[in-house]
């Protein structure tokens, strides 16, 4: 089996994840699609490891899902106070955050 | 020829839950689309015999991440006629496909010029990446732990209500100075 299989599947859901980033306007998809970016490029990690015969690629790719967790804490948690704020997920109300409380 | 199935059977639930988590105008839906995705990711995972990060990607990405963004999805119980309103998602989508294709087809292409075939690799069992864990990248293993620190208090900070000022009547202080 060729990794060519696997270096098309990471490039389709970065390639997803950037879509949904571009087009749509709710906050929890916006979320989603960077999850899904940085999880496309753990599986871009754990190929080469497995291309290169050098485990440090796994190493890598562990430390990142930390890295994925802590962003997912700090997201919801802006989600939340967005939506305390002003009722809504729409990403517009993130350009408030500039201004302050009026 | 039972390798290649059981990609294309992964593959294909992980294109259909992205896809899914993009085009539905539910969010629980799309929360559904990027469980299905994450799971369909640790078996592909397991598939590259890196056994100890497919293990970390469904306690972590399912148990955690995508738990918690379903509860606060439904915490936050947005009704349908509320959800922000997107009039031309379509044509977005449309545009952004456009946008997205020649970095695709140049991410395909720059992997694949470089390596041919799998080296001939033991499985990646917890033993070894604890090993490699404890020695070679022990550093960024200490920082990746001081942010899980730092965004934990992050969070709370700005997921906390804000809390009114006590205010202190002056009249009772100048009574207790008063007394002494």
């Amino acid at each position: 089996m060729s990794p060519n299989l696997f270096f098309l599947l990471a490039s389709l859901l970065f390639s997803i994840g950037l879509i949904g980033l571009v087009s749509r306007r709710n906050l929890f998809v916006l979320y989603m699609s960077i999850e899904l970016m940085l999880s496309s490029v753990n599986l871009l990690l754990a190929t080469f490891s497995k291309v290169l015969g050098d485990a440090g690629g796994s190493v890598i790719a562990l430390l990142m899902i930390g890295v994925i967790a802590a962003e997912a804490a700090l997201f919801l948690a802006m989600i939340v106070h967005i939506y305390r704020s002003h009722k809504s997920v729409d990403s517009d109300t993130f350009s408030t955050l500039a201004q302050g409380r009026e | 020829m039972l390798e290649i199935s059981i990609f294309s059977i992964l593959a294909l639930f992980m294109l259909g839950g992205s896809i899914t988590m993009i085009m539905s105008r539910q969010t629980v839906f799309s929360a559904f689309g990027f469980l299905v995705a994450m799971i369909a990711l640790a078996g592909i995972f397991a598939l590259l015999d890196a056994r100890f990060l497919a293990l970390a990607q469904i306690m972590v990405s399912v148990g955690a991440i995508v738990v918690l963004s379903t509860l606060t999805i439904l915490t936050i119980n947005m009704k349908l006629e509320n959800l922000p309103y997107e009039r031309n998602k379509y044509k977005w989508m449309f545009f952004a496909f456009i946008l997205a294709l020649p970095i695709t087809l140049l991410m395909y292409k720059s992997t694949t010029a470089m390596y041919e075939s799998f080296n001939t690799l033991e499985v990646v069992t917890s033993k070894v990446v604890g090993k490699l864990l404890f020695s070679e990248w022990v550093l960024a293993f200490e920082i990746v732990s001081i942010l899980l620190l730092a965004a934990m208090v992050g969070a709370i900070v700005i997921a906390r209500k804000e809390i009114p000022k006590l205010e202190i009547p002056k009249q009772e202080i100048s009574n207790k100075e008063e007394g002494v």
